[in-house]
């Protein structure tokens, strides 16, 4: 099963990401987004990245989550590829990603601007979790 | 969504529900279509709960589906009636603009020093992830205090170039403290940088004037080359936007506000929140008057270099530099009386006509260009203001997107999109091939028929029509 799929948009980039758990939508809601700029198949993971995010309902959580991620990103220069979420009580969790440099790599999509609250859901579904994001770009 | 007809070009859904006010949409039955193609429309109404909102949440004609409000959407609220600001109204991309400048080149000699001209402005134009070409704490700092004006002061660029942008290149109100340590970290470093997407930096000629008049106010004569530039304030501003937006959420619920989309989230100007975020918005505005203005020096010095003169040879002074992604407050008539007004204008374009004040002497005559960038490989549009603007003075930002960004990938790839606009005798540099396609000129309305509507609408007036003869995109 792939761990995300693109829905369309007319301006920007939405995706559908689902998982087994909830940690794991969240996780693949994060390797949907840097996927869609580069190809995650060839970025090894050797650097590592830990945040903290909090949110009061499941869907400001996953922005929160998947913003802190990027900001980092483009701080640190890194094209993340990998991605662990453990949820925490009151709301919060406490992730880690790795990856690589991001300058040389080419782009396959343009670079995620922001996460969005646009249209956003978290939820159960027969067989798991699915978390449903718009991404300005 | 039940929007009827009401003029020619002038679309309109009365206010049901939680609606403040009427939706009211400008563009000819063709564009209209488009527009309900998507949800943009059911934006323009979710747009018109926001408290504070009068007259009516308005879409210009290249209107399409956004995130919160709908690109082309423009909201006033009254300030001193409990109007809110919105951060989504501004966008992620804070000061989002664009950037006119005439040089004292024709086509044939652009033509004959094409491949040193793009070669100079390939490797001089910072684009893509990367960093800008200019650094330094103290600049910085200065920026994002005074904008372009700080720029300036640091030797880059004249004087002159503070006349010709909106707010002379300055947003009033900045506060660098208002924003984040993380936006500064993200941000900072990438000032006087394109980015990507939808950002480039084009070489154009003028190739139809249709309002002579204006046209030699603003500097522009046929057969002239021009060079525009579209970008923002990068990381920076996005990262402003997201912090606001996070806080607002709980903020909204402080001031008993609720909205039917939570990106709409919003505060009253005139409270803590509200003041905060407008002081954060006009320091990333600051870094994107200046990022564009450090652009612009940087292609002045590529072609100068290319062709082996000066600066000040090739001429390339400012036409003039808009925003389309920004929150202001103005004073405008709200039926017989002034009002102080928020108005947001996300992917519209302030649109002030003859005799405003705020507009530079030697423009008050003819009205505040406006300008209208046109899909890659087509062309853009120079309009002038007008009086009786019926959207508190505002026209539309560009052709506006028709197709999404893997449609149009599907459609064709990103070396056949280059081996178009070559064709059509368009030079292409672009940062990454493969993003070509997205911006590909069949993924974007028709600009000729945007303009037209604007004219048609009272928006503003056609000036002069600008033909791409060279792109790097980011």
């Amino acid at each position: 099963m792939p761990r995300y799929r693109v829905f369309s948009h007319t301006a920007d980039v939405g995706i559908v990401a689902e998982g087994a758990t909830v940690e794991e939508a969240f996780e693949n809601a994060a390797f949907g987004m840097f996927d869609l700029v580069f190809d995650l198949s060839g970025v090894p993971a050797t650097e590592a990245v830990e945040v903290e995010a909090a949110g009061e309902t499941p869907g400001e959580l996953l922005v929160a989550w998947l913003s802190a991620l990027l900001a980092e990103a483009e701080i640190r220069g890194l094209a993340l590829c990998r991605f662990r979420v453990e949820m925490l009580p009151g709301g919060r969790l406490r992730g880690s990603a790795a990856g690589s440099a991001s300058a040389a790599r080419e782009l396959r999509g343009p670079p995620v601007k922001a996460v969005t609250y646009h249209d956003l859901a978290v939820g159960e579904v027969p067989g798991g979790w699915e978390a449903r994001v718009i991404f300005d770009v | 969504m039940d929007f009827q007809r009401t003029g020619e070009v002038t679309w309109e859904l009365a206010a049901e529900g939680g609606m403040r006010v009427p939706g009211r949409v400008f563009a000819s039955a063709s564009l209209f279509a488009k527009a309900e193609a998507d949800r943009a429309l059911q934006q323009v109404a979710n747009v018109a709960h926001l408290p504070g909102i009068v007259g009516a949440s308005f879409a210009m004609p290249d209107i399409h589906w956004g995130y919160g409000f709908p690109i082309g959407g423009v909201a006033a609220t009254d300030v001193a009636a409990g109007g809110v600001v919105s951060p989504g109204g501004v966008g992620f991309d804070i000061c989002c603009g664009v950037r006119l400048l005439a040089s004292a080149l024709t086509e044939e000699e652009f033509r004959r020093h094409r491949c040193e001209i793009m070669g100079e402005l390939d490797a001089r134009i910072p684009r893509g992830l990367g960093k800008g070409a200019v650094a330094g704490k103290r600049l910085l700092d200065d920026v994002l205090e005074r904008g372009a004006a700080a720029a300036v002061d640091a030797g880059f660029g004249g004087p002159a170039d503070l006349e010709r942008c909106e707010e002379r290149g300055t947003s009033a109100g900045a506060d660098p403290g208002a924003i984040s340590a993380r936006a500064l970290e993200r941000g900072g470093g990438q000032l006087g940088s394109l980015g990507a997407g939808n950002h480039f930096l084009e070489i154009q000629v003028v190739d139809r004037v249709v309002d002579p008049e204006a046209a030699a106010a603003f500097g522009l004569a046929p057969g002239m080359v021009t060079l525009m530039i579209h970008c923002g304030s990068r990381g920076l501003g996005h990262q402003v936007c997201t912090d606001y937006l996070a806080d607002m959420g709980r903020a909204m619920g402080r001031h008993g506000i609720s909205v039917p989309d939570r990106q709409l989230a919003c505060v009253p100007v005139r409270s803590k929140e509200g003041e905060g975020y407008l002081r954060a918005m006009a320091t990333a505005a600051n870094f994107a008057w200046a990022n564009r203005h450090l652009l612009a020096h940087t292609a002045r010095e590529a072609v100068a270099a290319a062709l082996g003169t000066s600066v000040a040879k090739v001429g390339m002074g400012l036409v003039f530099d808009v925003a389309h992604n920004l929150a202001k407050v103005e004073e405008h008539l709200v039926g017989k009386h002034s009002r102080r007004l928020c108005v947001h204008r996300k992917g519209a374009t302030r649109a002030f006509g003859p005799g405003h004040p705020a507009l530079p002497p030697d423009l008050r005559p003819v009205g505040q260009p406006v300008l209208v960038p046109g899909s890659m490989g087509t062309a853009s549009w120079v309009l002038r203001g007008v009086a009786d603007n019926p959207a508190f003075a505002t026209a539309a930002h560009g052709a506006g997107r028709l197709m999404s960004r893997s449609t149009a990938k599907k459609t064709r790839d990103g070396r056949e999109v280059m081996r178009d606009l070559e064709a059509e005798g368009i030079a292409v540099r672009p940062g990454s091939v493969s993003l070509l396609a997205e911006e590909a000129p069949f993924a974007y309305k028709d600009v000729d028929e945007v303009v037209d509507v604007c004219a048609r609408a009272g928006l503003a007036a056609p000036v002069a029509r600008l033909r791409p003869i060279g792109v790097v995109k980011g």
